[in-house]
């Protein structure tokens, strides 16, 4: 790509886009193998303080499916120093945000504070970091996967579809595959899971050398290497960090899969999903841009072909995205829902032939234009708060070695041609390959 | 132990200031606008006094199908290229309404925000609204709400405004419709609404790096081919309250959760008491450590969140829980949510919790306001609720100045937990018994 208005190099009308980061980056590491990094920032008055622990449901074993979620919530629950809620009551009580977050590749925990409260933040991190297990108590993991387990009820189970994502992920990966489990988990292991198993994941994987500490915002480097150093520098290094289960995979998968679901939903509704790329490769970037042509927008394919055109889908259940994971084939899921009278089958021969499409007739200019035009407002959004960065280089940091790396994420988006964009169907989207989800109302069975 | 014991003190309080605002009055028009230096995209708004309340009796749902129509072309161009011309900017349209307003909302890089904010008044003043299309976006929309009452939640909500406000009421109806009357709407409504209400200049909302930006070149496209003069605000509503309990049971067979509602009517925005209520409503039932949260999530585990809050328009205000429990302890978690509502309407708050609530809401209005997006809504409750530049310095002093006793003297004005309504949306074979068995109030099922 290197004419059109959205050159990365030559237009002068799209800021920022020769570096997909630019704010300052700076690391560190402390000799107890913690990576910190900061971007300083002070145009608010806020920072983030965000930490990715490299570990998450793809290091469960068999038998323990959801711990590493359940874990994420007893990281809430008090440390050494802190009491039980006292945490939240101190982020929330100075002004601040707060959450954390488990998938099959990591957990993350996260701040934002009015920036006085660094160093509040920091010492909170801390103190979960080197001093959980001696808090962790029966009553609190009690307590909490009542907590998990109703979160369970609430998003995947009292939902119409709301098991999509969990069937999809045993249909894409094969038994004993690191991502064939949801990180929710299955109510069975929950009920299972002991209060030694969590304390011994804490001692395994909650160690500074498992960590990227990042810092966004109104703080500067100096100031916090100084921080992280009182606050987190005495804490042990954990050695050896055993690997993850292995995710190789030798590539798509050779036989279509397919599933029917009957029950309790207002629609006939397909997911097809294919195994791509990971997350970071230059296959998995032809992948997003292909994801954006495909299904983001009312000027995508599938919209323009199925949702206006043939009309047979509805309009604001209509798209495709990819799913991010870094340490295997990444998802790509395409999803449709039927209008009212319209039959699934010619649902499923509409999406076909649209996803079809991308091999037999080739992207245009203006496709891909509109496909970059939508992600670089995308980017832009994830880097417009303190937050947004902090994860993002967290990301980078965690899974390439790299912070800086980061910046190089759009350019090489605005870099996929349509040739890419083919080829990464031709690939990735065979329909040899391809698991469908079908959901149906239980009146029209 | 290889920790720091001792609790680190705040470091040396950064000043807070909101965005600097400017105004631009433009070919019958106002712009706002927020000076955001540096950031990389921008935002803008049609702000347009066309909301829901405006909407039929009967026909209710008229201006989301009206929102819903506006991209399916223009007297320039077709839908397709519309998509085109606009997707290609970055840009996407998010026409939205509420009770008080029907919203235009664009973002873009800063260089692309001109051309998006003409294609989002070229929709919003000048759409071609096809007979056959307004058709068939309108059946489109009663499917979409079909799909969406089919969740948890929708119906609940629908019962409780019900109750509270009315069936008959235009603000006892939901404020998107229901399938029924989305159904009922057609396309002379759908051409009225828009004649009648979006062809006013309203406001234009701007946030983002001004330096480049022209706003009186972004006012002119956003109000060119419009008339009128603002409309005058109606009264308020009132706060009637019953003088007893009511439980509401909506149907929905084999849910593993009961999802519940529950509320009483509140003063309108505009109401004297709005910060000591917002402190109150965070300590109740707000904050993670709230007390509802407190004691239904980390002490109980009977659900994944509750959260309380006042919600509050031009004309009317509202008290609400919301939670999802697990069908077994729905009547526990019905008993203890009164429970806490009752305490803190006859005990008020203490000094402790008022500290986290007041540090936390002013706190929020920095860590939540760092977006174009975020600073664009800030600035259209400026404008609907008539508040001057300097409102959000005032809030922040106010809310951390407000003192125990004036909250716990909101908390028992505007809390009543003898006039709840508890709606109940969950497997009525498996709760309807215990719910009648407990004193909570007259238990009715829900005409939905």
């Amino acid at each position: 790509m290197t004419t059109g208005q959205y050159g990365w190099v030559t237009s002068p009308s799209t800021p920022g886009a020769s570096t997909g980061y630019p704010w300052p980056i700076d690391s560190t590491r402390l000799s107890n193998g913690l990576r910190v990094v900061v971007s300083e920032d002070h145009s608010a008055p806020v920072v983030c303080v965000n930490l990715w622990y490299d570990v998450g449901s793809r290091h469960e074993p068999a038998g323990q499916t959801g711990f590493a979620h359940l874990f994420e919530h007893l990281m809430f629950e008090g440390s050494a120093h802190v009491r039980k809620t006292e945490h939240m009551r101190l982020v929330q009580g100075n002004g601040g945000s707060l959450n954390a977050t488990t998938n099959p590749d990591r957990t993350n925990y996260f701040e934002t504070m009015p920036s006085e409260h660094l160093e509040l933040a920091l010492w909170l991190e801390a103190d979960r970091m080197g001093g959980l297990v001696p808090a962790l108590t029966q009553e609190t993991l009690d307590n909490q996967r009542e907590v998990v387990k109703n979160e369970r009820r609430q998003r995947y189970e009292n939902v119409p579809y709301g098991d999509a994502w969990l069937r999809l992920l045993a249909l894409l990966y094969p038994e004993g595959h690191p991502y064939h489990h949801a990180t929710i988990g299955s109510m069975e292991d929950l009920n299972a899971a002991g209060l030694e198993t969590f304390q011994a994941f804490h001692r395994q994987y909650y160690a500074p050398n498992n960590c990227v500490l990042t810092v966004a915002g109104d703080a500067s480097p100096a100031e916090v290497y100084a921080l992280a150093g009182r606050y987190f520098g005495a804490i042990e290094p954990v050695a050896p960090i055993p690997p993850a289960p292995s995710a190789h995979l030798p590539g798509p998968a050779t036989e279509p899969a397919r599933e029917t679901i009957t029950g309790a939903v207002p629609a006939p509704r397909i997911y097809l999903a294919h195994r791509t790329h990971a997350f970071g490769t230059a296959g998995y970037d032809a992948v997003t841009v292909l994801a954006t042509v495909l299904g983001d927008g009312r000027g995508s394919r599938l919209y323009q072909r199925l949702a206006d055109g043939k009309r047979i889908a509805q309009p604001d259940y209509i798209g495709s995205y990819g799913v991010d994971l870094a340490h295997a084939p990444a998802p790509l899921i395409i999803t449709a829902t039927a209008k009212d009278g319209v039959d699934v089958t010619t649902l499923e021969e509409g999406l076909t032939e649209v996803v079809g499409s991308l091999v037999t007739e080739p992207v245009t200019e203006e496709e891909l234009s509109r496909a970059k035009a939508l992600l670089t407002t995308a980017w832009w959004r994830q880097l417009s708060t303190v937050g947004g960065r902090a994860d993002t280089l967290g990301r980078y940091a965690t899974q390439f070695g790299d912070a800086a790396a980061a910046a190089y994420r759009l350019p090489l988006w605005l870099a996929v041609t349509a040739d890419d964009v083919t080829e990464a169907a031709r690939y990735a989207l065979r329909p040899e390959s391809r698991v469908t989800l079908i959901y149906l109302p239980e009146e029209s069975a | 132990m290889t920790l720091i014991a001792t609790r680190p003190d705040p470091g040396p309080a950064r000043p807070y200031a909101f965005p600097g605002i400017r105004r631009v009055t433009v070919s019958g028009g106002t712009v706002v606008a927020a000076h955001l230096p540096g950031q990389l995209l921008a935002s803008a708004m049609l702000l347009l006094d066309a909301g829901a309340a405006r909407e039929t009796p009967g026909r209710e749902g008229t201006a989301t199908v009206l929102a819903k129509s506006l991209e399916e072309g223009t007297t320039a161009r077709d839908s397709a290229a519309y998509a085109l011309a606009l997707e290609s900017l970055g840009a996407e349209l998010s026409p939205s309404v509420d009770w008080d307003t029907f919203r235009v909302g664009v973002s873009a890089p800063v260089p692309r925000l001109p051309d998006a904010v003409r294609l989002a008044a070229e929709a919003a003043r000048t759409p071609r609204l096809d007979p056959s299309d307004v058709a068939r976006v309108r059946d489109d929309e009663v499917t979409a709400l079909r799909m969406d009452w089919a969740q948890p939640g929708p119906r609940a909500d629908a019962a409780l405004r019900a109750d509270l406000f009315g069936a008959a009421d235009r603000y006892g109806r939901p404020p998107h419709g229901d399938p029924a009357s989305v159904a009922a709407v057609t396309v002379e409504d759908v051409l009225a609404f828009h004649q009648a209400w979006l062809l006013r200049p309203g406001v234009l909302l701007v946030a983002g790096d001004l330096t480049t930006l022209d706003l009186v070149e972004l006012g002119e496209a956003a109000f060119a081919g419009t008339s009128g003069a603002p409309l005058p605000p109606e009264a308020p509503l009132g706060v009637p309250i019953r003088d007893h309990r009511r439980t509401i049971l909506v149907d929905r067979p084999g849910s593993v959760q009961s999802t519940l509602r529950i509320g009483h009517r509140a003063p309108e925005r505009a109401t004297p008491d709005y910060v000591p209520m917002t402190l109150a409503a965070t300590v109740l039932g707000g904050a993670f450590t709230s007390r509802l949260n407190h004691l239904i999530r980390e002490v109980k585990g009977y659900t994944y969140g509750i959260r309380g809050s006042y919600a509050m328009t031009r004309r009317f205000g509202r008290f609400e829980v919301a939670a999802g429990v697990q069908t077994a302890v729905t009547v526990p978690a019905i008993a203890d949510t009164l429970g806490e509502i009752a305490r803190t309407r006859l005990d008020g708050v203490t000094a402790d919790e008022l500290e986290v609530a007041r540090s936390w809401r002013a706190g929020q209005l920095s860590v939540e306001m760092q977006t174009p997006g975020s600073i664009v809504g800030a600035l259209a409750t400026l404008v609907v609720h008539d508040l001057p530049d300097d409102y959000y310095a005032t809030l922040r002093r106010e809310y951390l100045e407000t003192t125990v006793e004036q909250v716990s003297a909101a908390a028992a004005r505007h809390l009543h937990p003898d006039g709840l309504t508890f709606v109940v949306e969950g497997d009525a074979a498996a709760v309807r018994d215990d719910l009648a068995a407990a004193d909570i109030g007259e238990l009715i099922d829900a005409e939905l």
